[in-house]
């Protein structure tokens, strides 16, 4: 035990001095949050602003001057149509148009229905909001207009409605957060990996390539015990990483300048702590896997190629996983990387961490974290380990 | 002291490359004994077997009457060894590369402070104690390991090829250290390939090659058995060619 706690102190020494590694891994997982924050708010901020101030291009305004007023009268600004208003819309440099048939008085006046043209290209992302808000406008002076044609005819609107439909949104406002916290779940899983890759690296491979191997070996302490040394350091570290990664996003969501954009999202301090608590098997595995994979190689070089291999399924997994619309099947939870998803994916919707999914989701990494260890130790106890320096 | 019998390790596949071949010797204490041979004689892998790094595929070696593969914890705790590879932590100074390894051998933290310092004096490392190893030249680097191999003040003391790299000043500081050493009753074991280095420092010579004893005894002794004139003959003719021979 004090044999371990020696190698661990020795690895927190060493590897904080190594002033470069520590340097662009902590300023890089304090970064993340901010830059990527700042990314997405300011594209929220810029859909949101459209849809308020919706400007609505009409040709033909004269023929229908009430839908005019009922637009204005809804904080719409009404300009007339540039003459090309097709090419623009194909263009993106406008949203939509609403032509108005030039028979639309006479057509109503004659009892028919008059048409109006919502002009736009559905294809344009940026343009869908003004698109949709446009849309509901109009439906709903089709439905005001005829509710009073109804009432004065002594009919109740609701004879011509059978149909009353309420949008009851179960989107808690936190909820209609999750997107953007998605970014948050993937870089704290993303720093369990790329936290201790550089530090693992030269624990293992690293020794080899200075030759210090041989002369630790020769010392009573075992392979494992130096392989959870190793370890230990690692995963202290590797913590740090996590929480700093964490901590800028909280930090940048709870006190910067972030444009309104009409989304409380809730970042708790306690939902911080439930994302570390989240991840904490990772915590422990990561590194294992990483001093295992590096304990196969001769060089750094060399080890590197394995854990970038590491790196990228790890990271290909919360990305399937959210492209994945179906519910996800219940042993989903004990698999290392997607079940710390699911739970983050839980905490973001405000779901809290469950002791038993938490439980569940630990199992395994912490096994394959033991497994890692001894197949370290067996590679560093192999004969072969002293060959080829 | 060591105790070695027919001590056998191949390697390969299929075991062809007989690496050390039933070796047998003794190396006393108080006495500095040389393993001498050729470059690929067997002189690392046999080290390697009396450190307990890897294990003999037969014969039996002991240390102070303790066996190297049945009493492995124990025969580490007295050898202090000096390998080929001796890479040093570069990122930590002169006196936590020692420190460590006082640990690992579980030293009294006093202990180890008290003995750095008077390793760290006699190698005249005093200076450099707390300097990041980083910038040491190879020769200072080469009196950190050996400060690391002797922190625990183990009985027995392996060194392999110790003077490889070093310059000529601190080849001659070595040798000083070496035979404070041997006054101090312990039980050296040192190996080279140079000829002159074993023949000024060693009391008694193992020749090896092909992983065989080839001859031993003191300089006079080989020189009398091989009926040559000097050293350096007796060594030709006893390993029956100059091949490997560097000067």
């Amino acid at each position: 035990m004090t044999r371990i706690l020696a190698i661990a102190k020795k690895e927190i020494v060493d590897a904080s001095r190594d002033r470069r590694t520590v340097l662009t891994t902590v300023v890089s997982a304090a970064l993340a949050g901010p830059i990527f924050l700042m990314l997405i708010f300011s594209l929220l901020a810029n859909q949101a602003e459209k849809t308020r101030a919706l400007e609505l291009a009409v040709v033909g305004a004269e023929h229908a001057p009430a839908l005019v007023d009922f637009l204005a009268r809804q904080q719409v600004t009404v300009k007339p149509a540039p003459a090309d208003y097709e090419a623009r819309i194909r263009a993106g440099d406008l949203d939509s148009t609403l032509v108005i048939d030039g028979e639309f008085e006479k057509d109503v006046a004659e009892g028919r229905a008059g048409t109006v043209r919502l002009v736009f290209d559905r294809s344009r992302d940026r343009a869908q909001a003004s698109i949709a808000e446009a849309e509901s406008l109009l439906r709903a002076y089709d439905r005001s207009w005829g509710r009073a044609r109804l009432t004065l005819r002594g009919i109740a609107p609701s004879v011509g409605a059978p149909l009353e439909i309420r949008e009851v949104n179960l989107a808690t406002p936190r909820q209609s957060g999750a997107l953007v916290l998605f970014l948050v779940a993937f870089y704290g899983l993303f720093a369990t990996i790329i936290g201790g890759m550089a530090f693992a690296l030269d624990a293992t491979a690293g020794e080899r390539e200075r030759a210090s191997l041989e002369p630790l070996l020769t010392t009573p302490a075992t392979p494992l015990e130096i392989a959870i040394g190793k370890w230990i350091c690692l995963a202290l570290f590797v913590l740090a990483i996590v929480v700093i990664t964490l901590g800028g996003f909280y930090l940048t969501l709870s006190y910067a300048p972030l444009p309104a954009v009409g989304v409380p999202f809730l970042f708790s301090l306690r939902d911080l702590a439930r994302f570390v608590a989240a991840l904490a098997p990772l915590v422990a595995l990561m590194p294992a896997v990483l001093l295992w994979l590096g304990s196969r190689g001769r060089s750094i070089r060399e080890a590197q190629a394995n854990a970038q291999l590491l790196l990228f399924v790890a990271s290909l997994v919360p990305t399937a996983q959210m492209f994945l619309q179906r519910k996800e099947p219940w042993w989903l939870i004990f698999v290392p990387v997607s079940g710390q998803y699911t739970l983050l994916n839980r905490v973001l919707r405000g779901d809290g961490l469950p002791l038993l999914d938490f439980a569940q989701s630990a199992v395994l990494p912490l096994a394959l974290t033991v497994v890692a260890l001894v197949l370290f130790a067996r590679n560093w106890s192999r004969e072969a380990v002293l060959a080829g320096k | 002291m060591i105790a070695v019998d027919g001590l056998a390790k191949a390697f390969g596949a299929k075991r062809e490359i007989r690496a050390v071949d039933e070796v047998t010797f003794d190396a006393p204490d108080g006495a500095i004994t040389g393993l001498l041979g050729p470059n690929g004689a067997g002189k690392t892998t046999l080290l390697r077997m009396l450190a307990t790094l890897i294990v003999p595929d037969a014969g039996r070696a002991s240390v102070n009457g303790l066996d190297i593969v049945a009493e492995r914890d124990a025969v580490r705790r007295r050898i202090g060894v000096l390998s080929d590879a001796r890479g040093l932590y570069t990122r930590l100074t002169a006196r936590e590369n020692v420190r460590y390894f006082g640990e690992l051998y579980g030293v009294a933290p006093k202990l180890v402070a008290t003995r750095t310092e008077a390793l760290f004096h006699t190698l005249g490392l005093s200076a450099l104690a707390d300097r990041r190893v980083q910038g040491f030249s190879q020769g200072e680097r080469m009196k950190v390991a050996i400060a690391r191999a002797l922190i625990h003040d183990p009985p027995v003391i392996m060194l392999d090829e110790p003077t490889n790299g070093l310059d000529i000043m601190s080849v001659r500081a070595l040798r000083e250290q070496l035979r404070a050493l041997r006054a101090d009753g312990k039980c050296l074991l040192f190996s080279s390939h140079v000829m002159q280095e074993v023949a000024a420092l060693c009391d008694s010579i193992v020749i090896l090659g092909r992983g065989r004893v080839v001859a031993q005894g003191t300089a006079p002794e080989l020189v009398a058995q091989s009926g040559a004139a000097t050293l350096e003959d007796a060594f030709v003719a006893l390993l029956g060619s100059g091949e490997g021979l560097a000067a």
